[in-house]
């Protein structure tokens, strides 16, 4: 960033230039066309002797000059002066580039302004021949003046091969310079025949004036057939990216072109309706309607043209804001501060922090973005978010999969900083105390968990003849409870449970027993399990569990009472209490907004579920938010499949774990820590559910096994990117250029069903040597922890260790003993089933059978 | 903070500096040709409305034919110089400029309404009777208010070290204000434009170029009049300049560069010829010894410009990339305009007996 910044805020977002450009460069091709119009009309008046016709034409030549030369002219000088205060790095860049070009261009508009003063000081004066001449002289220079500007306002969008070779001639004839030329010919011819109407219907005769009406509406309809055409030949000239942000992707410009949709027709239309006959008055307001909806469609025309350039504002040369494409390198080594001029820090403090967001703010925002003004406010862009962090996750994923607008450059103390500044300047909220980046709170209430009293049942070991173990297969079950909207996961917790008879050797049970299920807080949840004989064991699929007690509050570790009942007698031969989590803690609110919806800590709000849909809607081009809104609110898994639960979704699309791990990773790059996973996941410290609870979480957190969001995403898309789905590709491209993530090391992995296995670290199921569980996986969903039984065949991993995320010995916010119900009521103590061999086998055994290291003597 | 780091980083050039520092002095002396005459012009027609005598008012007349032509013109002749000094000293100018940012774009709408007000000067001349005055000091004001900005922003991207102003107020309302040098070179250029705009009546009146019924010997003897004037006042006006630059600019004119010493004592001495060739009424000589030395004049302004720059920037330290072929295109341009431009004169001279009728 080489040039200070005028800070306009209200006005600024482009305003100035698009006031000034769209108004000048309405006229100028009027400038343009005008000059042939009056040789043509004037040519007709001699021909037919029409001393009517040329009084008008002679009328309508000064109308022009005032308005041309005077207006035209200034405003052209206008546009300069106005870039050059606005974006002075890229005037400068198209100064020096083409400096020649712009002083040949200052020759022809030398040259016009001789021979319009000639023309219109020598009307009648001097030769006919002649002062047609003069005419044609005009509109030749006029016209090359366009040419001349073409080139290089086209190379503004489409620089073409001058990005390699650097050469004058390959930037000026650019991709676009010739459909552009035909189009912009063709839109000048019908430029001065919408003026003509103006002067037109000022003349008196009514027959005359009719007349100029029939010739101006052909001037207009006319050429409109070379605009369509040049603009049909532009379009396509336009390479795909720009060309797709400029008409699919580009939430800015969806207005324009919806206007340019409508006010193209009706401006052909506006212009044959002005041959119809009608009273004078009425005529003169029409006249200047159909220069309003020119003017209109004018605007138009131009915001999406330079829109089409985001997120440059001299394409693969220059972003936007004036960062050139060949600075990043150095932005990303040293940081925005340290290379940029004309900021009040070179790095950041907690002192200066606000400061450095102002500067940043001002140097890489306020180019495209007004501060309440009507040029892309930002005000409203970022209202929705209520934290620092979800700011600074939106800068973090800028330009990188939307391309409209530039990344963030700088950095990560610096986007912090410009998200403090978002936050507290733009958006009002009160700045919190100095947060530290990798903060895991981001904003949202620190809960602090009651302890919640948890009654161990009875075991007697020396008369109970079973042991009967139960857990949920997943440490948490996280459920959305946003339906009206959208529905990412229903409630269902997999249970499952194992029923030991003691003895020497113990056995499984599975036969003339019975086991129910029924949830303590809400008898009504209740149920029986079913006998998986593979196993020897029982399930109880997709029990409908929620996390609130009937009061509504927030319940994530309700408790439920499992019995063994004997089929025949219906004596109680075992009970037991387990705890089922259930989360809806889904921080979709810390950037989508919204809030929380129950009790300001947990579950998904309106806003939030809305904003979501809106968000997904733009980017994907969905319709999801109107299928809400008609009662019909979809299930993400619907169209990104699951393999955890064998949904195939739309088979063309990411499954769902990839699309939105690999989505949201692009915005939470580059995190220390569980940071990003806590974002969204049910896992915060200080949240009111914390799942990762068992032993490892003393020294490890998820990255550990999981890797950083990058990483753990990266494995996903890539076995998506294996089955053919060119999604995975899009988002898998800018996570490789992130710091810490190598893709080509990074193993594919299917979503739930290849996980790491325990044994990465714990060889031979010894203590574990590493803490780096990463990166290998297990072969199938059999070999999963939660699937698999220990080396005999007998028990499950997690009758013994607890379920993932909670292993024993866990440690629950809610309680101390609310997650190690089972190993404290069989063995009195807080270790794994069967640390005490004699919980099951009555006469200790002298081998290890369920696995390595099992014994303990 | 070291002023130095907030001068940008200035492009490539595509050919020799050489070649823009000629163009832009060239094309800078014709711009202050042309606008001299404008603003002069505009000064003259003000004080003659002022003054009784019948000559005085058709000397008005005369002059509102061609007031709207020095605007084109001087814009027109603005645009090359500004191209070129945006080549050269880009991130001078540039970075003043947003500093003073409200106020130069302000010169847009100010030059629309100067020029409009012109033209209603010009067409409207005798349906508006005495108010057209009003009209005129509008215009008049418009351009002085235009002439005192540009003053302010020639000396501000002259001076890094007041740059740093911009981070007390970043919203373009700057001015050039304390820089001692200020006033006097307004005053230099706007007097100097009273005289140049003499010199121009009196060449309308010598060569009977006047649209309207003034009489020529008139237009001569007040033209001559003011170019006199206007020039004696120069002395004490160009002196305060002097004494007002920097110690350090101010001694390159004072045995510190021998070229520039040796313009300014021919400065000296043309100005001491131009007067005496004024207070003769010889327009002819007076206008090619003028000519000489605003020649000298626009050289001499552009040491000060280069002494002033000197502790920051040397042209020499422009990096080239070079390319000759868009160079040659110009040039080919430039002449061909220039020819086409005689030929469309040449054809309204043919007419010009109608013409002024």
């Amino acid at each position: 960033m080489n040039y200070p910044v005028w800070e306009l805020t209200t006005y600024g977002g482009g305003f100035l230039i698009a006031l000034i450009a769209i108004v000048h460069v309405f006229v100028a091709h009027f400038a343009v066309g005008g000059g042939l119009f009056l040789v043509m009309l004037e040519k007709r008046a001699y021909r037919d002797d029409d001393a009517g016709l040329l009084s008008y034409v002679k009328k309508h030549s000064k109308f022009f000059v005032l308005l041309t030369m005077v207006f035209g002219g200034m405003t052209g000088v206008g546009i300069w002066w106005t870039i050059a205060l606005l974006a002075p790095g890229a005037t400068s860049s198209l100064i020096h580039i083409f400096v020649f070009g712009w002083a040949a261009e200052w020759v022809f508009f030398l040259a016009e302004i001789v021979a319009l003063f000639i023309y219109f000081y020598t009307f009648g004066k001097m030769d006919r021949k002649n002062h047609m001449r003069i005419g044609l002289l005009y509109f030749a220079c006029a016209w090359m003046s366009l040419f001349l500007i073409n080139g290089i306002i086209g190379f503004m969008l489409t620089p073409g091969s001058w990005i390699e070779n650097r050469d004058f001639w390959s930037g000026f004839f650019n991709p676009t310079f010739w459909p552009a030329l035909v189009f912009r010919t063709g839109l000048a011819l019908v430029m001065c025949g919408v003026f003509g109407f103006v002067t037109g219907a000022w003349v008196k005769d009514a027959v005359l004036r009719q007349k100029i009406m029939r010739t101006c509406a052909i001037w207009v309809t006319l050429p409109f057939v070379l605009m369509i055409v040049g603009g049909w030949w532009y379009i396509n000239a336009i390479p795909a990216l720009p060309r797709t942000i400029m008409f699919e992707k580009s939430p800015e410009l969806a207005t324009y072109l919806g206007t340019l949709f409508w006010f193209l027709p009706l401006l052909f239309i506006a212009a044959l309706a002005m041959t119809i006959r009608m009273p004078n008055g009425l005529q003169k307001v029409a006249a200047f309607g159909v220069v309003a909806i020119a003017f209109v469609y004018f605007g138009a025309f131009e915001f999406v043209r330079e829109g089409g350039r985001r997120p440059f504002i001299i394409y693969d040369h220059m972003y936007s804001n004036q960062v050139y494409v060949s600075d990043v390198p150095a932005i990303k080594q040293a940081g925005f501060l340290q290379t940029a001029k004309w900021v009040r820090h070179t790095s950041v403090t907690p002192e200066n922090q606000h400061e450095v967001g102002a500067d940043l703010f001002r140097m890489q925002c306020s180019s495209c973005h007004s501060i309440a003004g009507p040029l892309n406010d930002i005000k409203p862009l970022v209202r929705k978010y209520d934290s620092v962090f979800g700011l600074d996750a939106k800068l973090d994923g800028l330009g990188k999969i939307t391309r409209y607008m530039p990344p963030f450059f700088g950095d990560r103390e610096e986007r912090w900083a410009l998200a403090g500044y978002l936050f507290s300047s733009i958006n009002g909220h009160p700045l919190p105390d100095p947060e530290p980046v990798a903060d895991l709170n981001m904003g949202n209430p620190v809960v602090v968990a009651e302890e919640l009293p948890v009654a161990i049942p009875p075991f007697d070991r020396t008369s109970d003849g079973q042991v009967l173990l139960a857990w949920s297969s997943l440490g948490v079950r996280e459920i959305s409870d946003s339906d009206d909207h959208w529905t990412i996961a229903a409630p269902g917790s997999d249970l499952f449970a194992q029923l030991v008879r003691r003895g020497d050797p113990p056995q499984r049970i599975t036969t003339g027993v019975e086991i129910h299920y029924q949830m303590e807080h809400a008898p009504e949840v209740n149920g029986m399990f079913q006998v998986d004989d593979t196993r020897e064991a029982f399930f109880a699929d997709a029990v409908a569990i929620a996390p609130y007690r009937k009061d509504g509050s927030y319940h994530p570790y309700p408790l439920l009472h499992i019995s063994a009942i004997d089929s025949s007698s219906g004596a109680v031969l075992a009970s037991t209490r387990m705890v089922a989590p259930v989360a809806t803690e889904m921080g979709c609110k810390n950037c989508h907004g919204g809030g929380w919806k129950v009790a300001g800590i947990t579950g998904i709000s309106d806003a939030t579920a809305h904003d979501v849909l809106a968000v997904h809607d733009r980017i994907s081009g969905t319709d999801l938010l109107a299928r809400a809104r008609q009662g019909e609110p979809p299930a993400c898994k619907s169209c990104h499949g699951d393999p955890a639960t064998g949904q195939a979704g739309d088979p063309a699309l990411l499954n769902l774990s990839a699309a939105i791990h690999g989505w949201h990773a692009n915005f939470l790059t580059d995190r220390s820590g569980s940071q990003a996973c806590v974002a969204c996941h049910a896992a915060r410290p200080d949240g009111p559910t914390h799942f990762f609870r068992e032993h490892h979480g003393a020294f490890m957190d998820c990255t550990n096994c999981h890797g950083t969001l990058e990483q753990h995403a990266v494995s996903l898309l890539k076995q998506e990117a294996l089955a053919g789905k060119n999604g995975a590709a899009v988002l898998l491209e800018e996570l490789a250029t992130t710091a810490d993530v190598d893709v080509s090391a990074i193993h594919p992995r299917t979503a739930w069903l290849q996980q790491p296995d325990c044994l990465n670290c714990h060889e031979e199921f010894g203590l574990g040597m590493s803490v780096d569980a990463f990166n290998t996986w297990t072969d199938s969903a059999a070999d999963l922890y939660r699937n698999r039984q220990d080396q005999m065949g007998v028990m499950m991993c997690q009758a013994c260790h607890g379920s993932t995320h909670a292993l024993y010995p866990a440690h629950n916010k809610y309680g101390r003993q609310r997650d190690i119900i089972q190993p404290l009521q069989y063995q009195g103590n807080d270790r794994p089933i069967g640390h005490d061999c004699t919980v099951c086998h009555t006469v200790q055994p002298e081998f290890e059978g369920h696995h390595p290291n099992s014994l303990r003597l | 903070m070291n002023p130095a780091a907030l001068i940008p980083s200035p492009d490539a050039l595509p050919a020799h500096w050489g070649w823009f520092y000629v163009l832009l002095l060239l094309t800078f002396l014709l711009h202050l040709l042309v606008m001299n005459a404008m603003l002069g012009g505009g000064i003259i027609t003000l004080i003659s409305s002022f003054r009784k005598g019948e000559q005085n008012l058709l000397l008005c007349r005369e002059f509102s034919y061609k007031w709207p032509y020095t605007i084109a013109f001087a814009v027109n002749f603005g645009v090359a110089p500004l191209l070129f000094l945006q080549v050269l000293y880009g991130q001078f100018i540039y970075s003043s400029s947003v500093l003073i940012a409200a106020w130069w774009l302000s010169i847009i709408a100010m030059l629309i309404l100067a020029y409009y007000a012109a033209y209603v000067y010009d067409f409207k001349f005798s349906a508006l009777g005495a108010p057209r005055i009003f009209v005129a000091q509008f215009s008049v004001m418009l351009m002085l208010l235009i002439a005192f900005l540009f003053s302010n922003n020639m000396t501000l991207m002259l001076q890094p070290e007041r740059w740093l102003d911009y981070f007390s107020n970043p919203e373009g309302t700057l001015l050039n204000l304390t820089e001692p040098s200020l006033i006097p070179r307004y005053l230099h250029f706007v007097v100097g434009a009273v005289a140049v705009a003499g010199l121009y009546l009196a060449l309308i009146g010598h060569f009977r170029f006047n649209k309207g019924t003034v009489d020529p010997q008139a237009l001569i003897s007040k033209g001559m009049h003011y170019f006199t004037v206007a020039t004696l006042l120069q002395l004490p006006v160009g002196i305060w300049f002097l004494l007002a630059l920097p110690r350090q600019v101010m001694m390159i004119f004072m045995g510190g560069s021998a070229l520039a010493t040796t313009l300014f004592m021919s400065g000296l001495l043309l100005t001491l010829v131009v007067l005496y060739l004024g207070y003769r009424r010889r327009v002819i000589a007076a206008t090619l010894a003028t000519l000489v030395l605003m020649i000298v004049m626009v050289i001499m302004r552009d040491l000060v410009r280069t002494a002033y720059l000197s502790p920051w920037f040397r042209l020499a330290d422009l990096s080239v990339d070079t390319q000759y072929s868009p160079l040659i295109f110009f040039l080919v341009v430039f002449v061909a305009g220039l020819a086409l431009i005689a030929y469309m004169i040449r054809l309204a001279l043919a007419c010009r007996g109608e013409v002024a009728k």
